[in-house]
């Protein structure tokens, strides 16, 4: 099986939006504080569905957002 | 250190569990030697179980006048599914060793040189306390995920 990682600019695009705090991020997505910080940590991948309420959060594409990192040469 | 309310409702949980159920394994042990279960055994059981009950009430109140209650999201449902698949190992193993003693202490009623006398006293204490491990388990795994991350 393929394995890699998703990797996120979420922390990056919280700051181009005037430093929006993880906690206004949580609101508008619908998650708490806590899952904005793991998913910033890498340490969690969201469910797509929430995956796509973030990028709408910051009015970009998904892909600007989340990006896939291949282990794999 | 920066608890979630997730974390500070589990702690809870987690101490009423280990303060409570110390107290009464600790009292049943003392009453192990009655072979009645009815004498005692009963009361003090029922007792642990509103004592968790009313504590549990009390402290969740107290956390949601404290600070903001949050509502589970899609990670939070996560962990709590991996730490009830955890918890339900405990619970299935606990109920094997549970039935294996009580199936090998039947056997060897005679044969072995000590007797291990069964008694309802000492069934429902064992299950009792595997439904207690296996809850253990359950919060430890909740607050070990929250705070490796997931």
């Amino acid at each position: 099986m393929a394995s890699g990682r998703i990797r996120n600019n979420v922390r990056t695009l919280r700051f181009h939006r005037s430093e929006m705090t993880q906690q206004e991020l949580a609101e508008k997505v619908g998650v708490t504080r806590q899952t904005v910080i793991a998913i910033e940590g890498d340490k969690y991948s969201p469910s797509l569905e929430v995956a796509f309420r973030i990028a709408h959060a910051f009015g970009v594409p998904l892909e600007e957002v989340f990006h896939y990192e291949s282990s794999e040469p | 250190m920066d608890l979630s309310y997730q974390e500070k409702s589990i702690l809870g949980s987690l101490l009423a569990m280990v303060v409570v159920y110390g107290y009464y394994f600790a009292n049943a042990l003392r009453h192990a030697g009655e072979p009645d279960f009815a004498s005692g055994g009963i009361g003090r059981l029922i007792f642990a179980v509103i004592a968790i009950v009313v504590i549990q009430i009390v402290y969740q109140i107290i956390l949601a006048l404290e600070s903001r209650p949050e509502p589970k999201d899609e990670r939070d449902v996560l962990i709590e599914c991996k730490a009830y698949r955890n918890g339900y190992f405990a619970l299935a193993t606990g109920a094997f060793l549970v039935i294996g003693g009580v199936i090998m202490a039947v056997l060897a009623r005679d044969a072995a040189p000590t007797r291990i006398i069964v008694t309802p006293f000492l069934i429902v204490n064992l299950v009792l306390l595997f439904m207690v491990l296996a809850e253990l388990v359950k919060l430890l795994t909740q607050l070990f995920y929250y705070r490796k991350g997931f």
